[in-house]
């Protein structure tokens, strides 16, 4: 694994923030809570990774900052637009724009009968009809590494591509409109570990480089360190958050704190606890019995 | 292109549908005008050239135009209007005279003289040459035979009446013998076949036709006695199509209804082309049903098939579509990235589809249709086309939008939300609302006619579609329950099925086109047999002649000299009373008969005919050309209505060997006397029967007494008259009664007792007193304990017996009654206007040589001939013929567009199949087994289609066959027999479910065999 990218100032990228966002599903009969009140705020060019267990919700969490679904409660805004109030035709042209969702599995991004070259100029076909200025499709492909020259990556049926190849030919495809907000659900599953740094390095110099907001899904580890920032999703809420390699519990609008997984285990619901503010400026947490937690 | 060329099969198979639909929309105006054509042909071509033709004659006739003049031929012909005269050959110009030749003798003959433009082109001459001067004259081979004449001949004929009322004698040099050629110049008219016939006593006997140039015929002086002129058209067969034929039809019905200008002769019309045109046009009225119904249901299956085919690929371009929708594309965008992909491979298919349309009316008019008919793209074609292209648009977008429509979340979904267990769609519902209603009033009979080749179809669309709805989610029950039962195997294998979208549709299709392959065959064979059942019934035998005249001594005789055993050829002679309702009666040699002649629906046993056999009695022969016999003891008396002794008359019924009975009197007794002997001349060197033996005095006087014959001789021989049981006795309360006496074979007393009679005859046994038959439909009226009178050969009267009943008669109609030849010649001649007939137990062109010429050595000719081909040949091409070709052909596209379904399903999901069987495979499913799933994940599908689709087809055939027309008009005697032709019904289910279970179990096996660990892999 590479040293983590330095991510440079965004310009183009745009803020992303979720206030008391929920999703509820019908499944079999039953109504299910994926989201229970998530609030986030990710900075305009930052570079953000979602964790959390299988069915914590960060895919949904992801589906909803695209768009694609509608919240049940709550407001997603994305930049200046709030998505739970757009009309489809605005959720339309924002994808079409702004936002790029990448689909977990690179076929998934890929219109299978085009090369590599064609889906990313089908994928900028609608932002440059309505007048956005956008780079060559060459351009795209070379950005990503990908190989443009004639008999190159970019100009071979996908068939023949590595899985790898794949990857960042999807990742080239969501980044062809050059949006302001890349979406991607899990990049780097499925892959080695050089494509999967391959693909990670190339999401990262397009967020350092073109300043594109980023949040991306991933269960693995090396994935999540190599990420400046990210967020835990727990039970469809935000769990917790790390930063440079910290682990921080987040304290919700209202004032709730979720406790790190590990003090979960120690502390068993019905655990009553005290917050005791120490002089320099710390809080020490005192079980009701008296022993101490720091 | 690429997209296709990335999934080239499904592209194949959608183009192949398309076409497939266009092509049944398009050969349905290019079948039903070529049969439209065809049907002219045949009609124009089989007609004869009197009915085909058209004949104007400018006749004065009778009654108010007597005098009126008599048109040149060109003025005739200008009588049929210029648009018309393209549709036939330039017209034969004529002239017809009277030809009496003069003065008037004995020896003399009058017949008719004519002149026909270009005749000389169409006679050919045994001696001298076409006559081209005023003066001359040809006559025939006849009248030179029987009337003498011959070339150089001169003869006087009387001409056309002059001024002063007296009639020119014109001579005329006969300079030519001559021999009418054949074709249809002559119009159907036989120059020849009159020389030496005698229409009344006291008449001169008349000649054949002659004919003369021009010239005399438009002389005012000396001319002939021109009875009338003429314009023949002969219909140009090779210019005439079907909508000349119809127009001409009413121009020649107007034609005929032209009243004549003032002081003009009327114009005749002799031509059956309104006739011509009406069978054509009812036929065509029936077929304008029927090809569209049934090429409407072929397009109408290709369009659902290929509705759920684009369903299917639609289906699985989910993908595709949320990519386009994540790209920002809206509904519209993902509408149009499907269309790019769909609609030009549809719309590609129209002209392939068209030029497929134009080679099966090319294969239907060189193999199915007789005759050549011409190849034509009329507008009704375009005009297909372009609806063959709106409904492939129409059903294009109509599945594109299902899914374009559908949100972002629901295409992102890996599994697709299906409706699961019994419901039934909106669609799907009142689909088999509408069509179950149809069926119900189609069973109850409340439609009727063409429109019934639907039905089946339309039954097997409810049941496929309520089978398709029932089938998932019993092969799910099933599936589970074997899955307890440990049976893995079959447990995956309906699971499979049981969750495919694909199980429905094939379910549905399948029922439908096995329904269509069913009933088809069922029709087609069922239309064959009802065909030939009614040709052996309109034809009789396989080969019939009719003969000329009525010596049925001289057939008989040469009959037996060609085939003895009377088992080959077997003469028949039909009589035909005048009136309606008048019976027919068939007189038949029955032994040869029952073997000739062909019964449709089976044969009467043969102890029906022999209980038509003749009395078992010896004739009494008398051969000589004189006969002698003395009557003795003689006490017969008759007395007067006034009282006065009147002298009896006793004679003797003598039939000759041609069935004439010649009433011979032997003589009355000399007054005062018992005994005499008397002597006559007689015609029976030939022998005669002695049929009855007579006694006669005035009208209403009374006969008493006896008198015995003895010592009867014919020539020198010595004749048996008696004794008594060879005679049989006559008892009519109302008359009297005429009794035989004697024990001796030489002697014969004959008692009489009669208040009022004036014949009394007592017939020989050999004479049938009552003739037994065998009758077909009812007895004719005034019948009694199925006794009746039936017409005799000699169209007389005679006493009969039904004996058994018939359910048809070979050749006859309904009502018919049979009797045995031998028993119905017995004392009764043949009429002139009796038919005779030879009947022959195959199409034998060698045993028709050797009966031609047997009989032509006899002096007899043969008239016309008719063959059971000629008359299958009028059946099979008719319009509701071709219809159930034409069914036949839709049941087996019907087959092969299933088959395209299989082969479609199995595109549009073998990546998601083969992935699934591999995953199998990964959890240690062995090979065999796999491919073992594979097959049987489909085929219990195609097996419940095939079956349900085969009860449906025979349901439908049970319900549809009674109003399908079987034929153009219905024969005169029906012969229907609509049973289920089992062994077509039976092939036709086989045949599609080889073909069917074969595709799927190839299908299976490929997509098993693609179905390698790799496949789990693959992420494009």
């Amino acid at each position: 694994m590479s040293a983590p990218v330095t991510i440079a100032p965004a310009t183009g990228g745009l803020r992303v923030s979720t206030q008391r966002l929920v999703h509820i599903y019908r499944s079999e009969g039953h109504e299910v809570a994926a989201l229970s009140g998530v609030d986030l705020d990710v900075a305009a060019g930052e570079m953000v990774g979602l964790l959390g267990p299988s069915g914590a919700g960060k895919s949904t969490l992801l589906s909803l900052l695209a768009g694609v679904f509608r919240p049940s409660a709550g407001k997603v805004f994305v930049g200046q637009v709030e998505l739970s109030a757009a009309t489809g035709r605005r959720l339309d042209e924002l994808r079409a724009l702004d936002v790029s969702l990448m689909l977990q599995g690179a076929g998934r991004n890929l219109l299978p009968y085009f090369t590599p070259l064609e889906n990313v100029r089908f994928a900028q076909d609608v932002a440059r009809k309505a007048g956005k200025e956008l780079p060559d499709p060459d351009e795209v492909l070379g950005g990503v590494g990908l190989g443009t020259a004639e008999g190159g990556e970019a100009h071979r049926p996908l068939s023949e591509l590595s899985p790898g190849h794949l990857q960042l030919a999807a990742l080239a495809v969501a980044m062809a409109p050059r949006p302001g907000l890349l979406l991607a659900d899990e990049p780097t599953s499925q892959l080695e570990h050089s494509a999967r740094d391959l693909v990670l390095e190339r999401m990262a110099a397009l967020n350092r480089e073109l300043g594109t907001t980023v949040v991306l899904v991933t269960h693995d580890p090396d994935v999540a360190a190599f990420l400046p920032r990210t967020i835990t999703i727990r039970d469809g809420r935000v769990g917790g958050e790390g930063r440079s390699g910290e682990e921080y519990a987040v304290v919700t609008p209202d004032g709730f704190l979720p406790l790190p997984l590990h003090v979960r285990d120690e502390l068993l619901p019905g655990t009553l606890v005290r917050f005791h503010l120490l002089e320099d400026g710390s809080y020490t947490l005192i079980r009701e019995r008296g022993e101490t937690d720091g | 292109m690429r997209r296709w060329r990335y999934r080239p099969l499904q592209a194949a198979a959608v183009a192949a549908l398309a076409a497939l639909m266009t092509a049944c929309a398009a050969f349905a105006p290019l079948y039903y005008r070529a049969m439209q054509q065809a049907l002219t042909d045949i009609t124009i071509t089989d007609a004869p050239v009197v009915r085909s033709s058209l004949v104007l004659s400018s006749a004065p006739g009778d009654g108010a135009f007597t005098s009126a003049p008599v048109l040149p031929p060109e003025g005739v012909a200008a009588f049929v209007p210029p648009d018309y005269r393209g549709d036939f050959h330039a017209p034969v110009l004529g002239y017809t005279a009277n030809a009496v030749v003069v003065p008037v003798t004995p020896t003399s003959s009058s017949g008719d003289l004519i002149w026909r433009d270009g005749m000389c082109d169409h006679l050919t001459f045994a001696d001298g040459r076409c006559p081209d001067a005023a003066d001359e004259v040809a006559v025939s081979e006849d009248d030179r035979r029987v009337l003498g004449y011959d070339v150089g001949q001169r003869v006087m004929v009387a001409g056309a009446t002059g001024p002063n009322g007296a009639a020119a004698q014109i001579t005329l040099e006969i300079v030519g013998i001559y021999h009418q050629g054949g074709g249809d110049y002559w119009f159907g008219q036989s120059l020849t076949g009159r020389s030496g016939a005698v229409q009344g006593a006291g008449t001169t006997p008349e000649h054949d036709v002659w004919v003369a140039p021009r010239e005399p015929f438009e002389q005012a002086a000396d001319g002939f006695d021109v009875r009338e002129s003429s314009a023949g058209y002969l219909l140009d067969t090779e210019a005439v199509d079907v909508d000349d034929l119809i127009a001409l039809g009413a121009a020649v019905d107007a034609l005929a209804h032209t009243r004549p200008d003032v002081g003009q002769a009327p114009l005749r019309v002799v031509s059956d082309l309104p006739g011509l045109a009406s069978s054509v046009q009812d036929q065509i009225d029936q077929s304008r049903v029927t090809v569209p119904l049934l090429m409407a249901q072929l397009c109408l299956l290709a369009v659902v098939v290929l509705w759920l085919v684009l369903l299917a690929i639609t289906e699985q371009r989910r993908p595709e579509v949320a990519i386009a929708r994540l790209r920002g594309r809206g509904g519209r965008g993902a509408r149009r990235l499907l269309l790019a992909e769909l609609l030009p491979v549809t719309l590609a298919a129209v002209l392939p589809g068209a030029a497929l349309a134009v080679l099966a009316s090319w294969i239907a008019r060189t193999a199915v249709l007789p005759g050549s008919p011409p190849f034509e793209l009329g507008w009704s074609f375009v005009l297909v086309l372009g609806l063959a292209v709106l409904v492939l648009v129409a059903v294009t977008l109509a599945a594109v939008g299902r899914v374009a429509r559908e949100p972002i979340e629901r295409l992102l979904r890996r599994v697709p939300p299906r409706a699961a267990g019994w419901a039934l769609g909106a669609t799907d519902a009142v689909v088999i609302a509408g069509c179950g209603g149809i069926v119900v009033v189609f069973a109850t009979g409340g439609l009727d006619g063409p429109i019934a080749l639907a039905a089946p179809g339309l039954l097997a669309i409810v049941v496929g579609l309520l089978l398709a709805h029932l089938t998932t989610p019993t092969a799910a029950v099933l599936g589970r329950r074997r899955l307890r039962r440990g049976r893995l195997r079959a447990g995956v294998s309906l699971l499979d099925a049981a969750r495919s979208p694909a199980t429905r549709r094939i379910v549905a299709i399948v029922t439908l086109a096995s329904a269509l392959a069913v009933f088809s065959a069922d029709a087609l064979v069922v239309g064959q047999r009802n065909r030939a059942a009614a040709s052996e019934q309109t034809a009789g035998a396989p080969r019939v002649a009719e003969l000329r005249g009525n010596d049925l001594l001289a057939i008989r005789a040469a009959l037996a000299e060609v085939d003895p055993d009377g088992t080959t050829v077997t003469p028949v002679v039909r009589v035909s009373p005048p009136g309606d309702g008048a019976v027919d009666t068939v007189a038949v040699v029955p032994d040869g008969f029952s073997q000739v002649a062909l019964f449709p629906g089976g044969a009467p046993s043969s102890d029906l005919w022999d209980k038509l056999a003749p009395p078992d009695a010896e004739p009494i022969v008398l051969t000589g050309d004189s006969f002698a016999v003395d009557l003795v003891d003689s006490s017969l008396s008759s007395q007067r209505q006034d009282g006065k002794d009147h002298p009896v008359t006793v004679g003797l019924d003598l039939v000759t060997p041609r069935g004439e009975t010649l009433h011979t009197t032997v003589g009355q007794m000399p007054k005062g006397t018992r005994t005499a002997s008397f002597s006559h001349q007689v015609s029976c060197t030939d022998g005669c029967k002695i049929s009855g033996v007579w006694v006669s005095s005035l009208p209403g006087a009374s006969i008493h007494g006896a008198v015995t014959l003895r010592n009867l001789t014919g020539g020198d021989e010595a004749v048996g008259i008696g004794p008594a049981d060879r005679w049989t006795p006559f008892a009519d309360r109302s008359v009297g009664t005429v009794e035989p006496h004697s024990t001796s074979a030489d002697h014969l007393t004959v008692e009489v007792d009669s208040a009022s009679a004036t014949v009394l005859t007592m017939q020989q046994n050999w004479l049938p007193t009552t003739v037994p038959t065998l009758v077909s439909g009812p007895l004719p009226p005034g019948n009694e304990r199925n006794r009746f009178a039936m017409a005799g050969l000699d169209g007389e009267a005679q006493p009969a017996a039904r004996v058994g009943q018939l359910a048809r008669v070979p050749a006859s109609s309904a009502n018919t009654i049979v009797g045995n030849l031998d028993t119905l010649e017995r004392g009764r001649s043949v009429l002139a206007t009796d038919r005779l007939e030879v009947w022959f137990d195959s199409d034998d062109q060698e045993l028709y040589d050797r009966v031609e010429d047997a009989l032509a050595e006899q002096g007899v000719q043969i008239a016309t001939t008719r063959t059971l081909g000629e008359v299958r040949r009028t059946y099979d091409d008719s319009a509701a013929a071709w219809s159930l070709q034409l069914a036949a052909l839709v049941g087996a596209v019907a087959i092969l567009i299933a088959l395209l379904v299989l082969v479609v399903s199995a595109a549009s999901s073998w990546r998601l199949r083969t992935r699934d069987l591999a995953a199998l495979r990964m959890t240690g499913v062995p090979p065999r087994s796999m491919r073992s799933m594979a097959v049987a994940s489909q085929l219990p599908a195609v097996v419940v289609g095939v079956v349900a689709g085969g009860l449906s087809g025979l349901v439908g055939a049970q319900l549809a066959m009674s109003i399908v027309p079987l034929f153009a008009t219905a024969p005169e005697v029906s012969t229907l027999d609509l049973d289920t032709a089992w062994p077509a019904v039976l092939s036709a289910a086989a045949a599609a479910l080889v073909v069917l279970a074969s595709g799927s179990i190839l299908i299976g096996r490929a997509l098993a065999a693609r179905a390698d660990l790799r496949r789990l892999r693959e992420t494009v």
